[in-house]
């Protein structure tokens, strides 16, 4: 199964995504984490990630390129976390995809997917701001337009989180076991 | 507790009077009224821009006073955050800042309504 949340910074996603892994009771768990530390503002927000994590019994992979080639096999749960992140890792760093990065990504969803039992992507909003931003800008924002169209279509369930309230966009989160 | 939130331009305010039945004038504008206001008002719109004014002012929200001095205030909020980060420490911090207050009122509130285009979706009813 397959279940997409996307939503806003500040939105309430990942504690909604983290609570939806827990209410499927599918174990072992694993964290996806994508976020490469930069700097301290980085390392504050994976802190405060993990420490929403703890007590939860999630295994941590940190992937921040080549989704295709994570081990996730055994896995009852897989929560990937954050697309936004991914894309830009793989649009921007070194070794990453570039512009192909949209077709990696994807494919390495496919994968991971096969693997275990459900995966959940939380991904982000960045596109209604009203900004018009320079053409590398723009450029990332179309890749996860595009990645995020179709995760939407391959997904069971597509979930927005507005004020930590879930709005469901397809399917039925009640009907996920 | 009522939350009001969407995007800009889409008649947030005037559907929350509407809505509730609170006449404009009654209704405290978050970007210019007294901090006080948010205490004693039926109803605060751009309660955005007052949260941006307590972070300049190195207040902190507190949901307790709120809670046990004004339980029935609406408040009509921009929904921040679906756009690129910004490049300003300040901005990231206001937007990330106004996200978690607004999932604080969300989970208080006995409703939450969305507007697009005018038109108000209750996204939580109890």
């Amino acid at each position: 199964m397959l279940f997409l949340i996307t939503g806003g910074s500040g939105s309430g996603k990942s504690e909604y995504a983290e609570q939806m892994v827990l209410k499927l009771q599918k174990t072992p768990r694993l964290y996806i984490a994508t976020m490469y530390p930069f700097d301290e503002e980085c390392h504050q927000r994976i802190k405060r990630h993990r420490c929403m994590r703890a007590e939860k019994g999630f295994d941590t992979l940190e992937c921040y390129t080549g989704l295709k080639d994570a081990d996730v096999s055994g896995y009852g749960t897989v929560l990937l976390e954050c697309m936004s992140n991914l894309t830009a890792n793989e649009l921007y760093q070194e070794g990453g995809a570039k512009e192909q990065c949209a077709e990696a990504i994807l494919e390495g969803v496919r994968r991971v997917q096969a693997q275990c039992g459900h995966l959940l992507i939380v991904t982000n909003e960045i596109f209604s701001d009203g900004m018009v931003y320079e053409e590398e800008t723009r450029n990332y924002q179309r890749h996860l337009g595009r990645i995020n169209r179709q995760l939407a279509a391959m997904a069971d369930v597509v979930v927005e989180v507005v004020c930590s309230i879930p709005v469901v966009h397809k399917g039925n989160p009640e009907d996920v076991r | 507790m009522m939350l009001v939130t969407g995007g800009c331009f889409q008649g947030k305010t005037q559907y929350a009077c509407k809505t509730f039945g609170v006449s404009e004038e009654e209704a405290a504008d978050g970007a210019v009224c007294p901090m006080e206001e948010l205490y004693q008002t039926k109803l605060l719109y751009h309660f955005h821009e007052y949260i941006q004014r307590m972070m300049k002012a190195g207040q902190e929200f507190s949901m307790e006073r709120l809670k046990e001095e004004n339980p029935k205030v609406i408040l009509v909020t921009n929904e921040l955050g679906c756009g690129v980060v910004p490049v300003d420490q300040f901005d990231r911090a206001y937007r990330e800042k106004t996200g978690r207050i607004c999932c604080q009122i969300a989970r208080e509130a006995v409703q939450v309504h969305r507007v697009v285009c005018g038109i108000g979706t209750v996204i939580k009813d109890g």
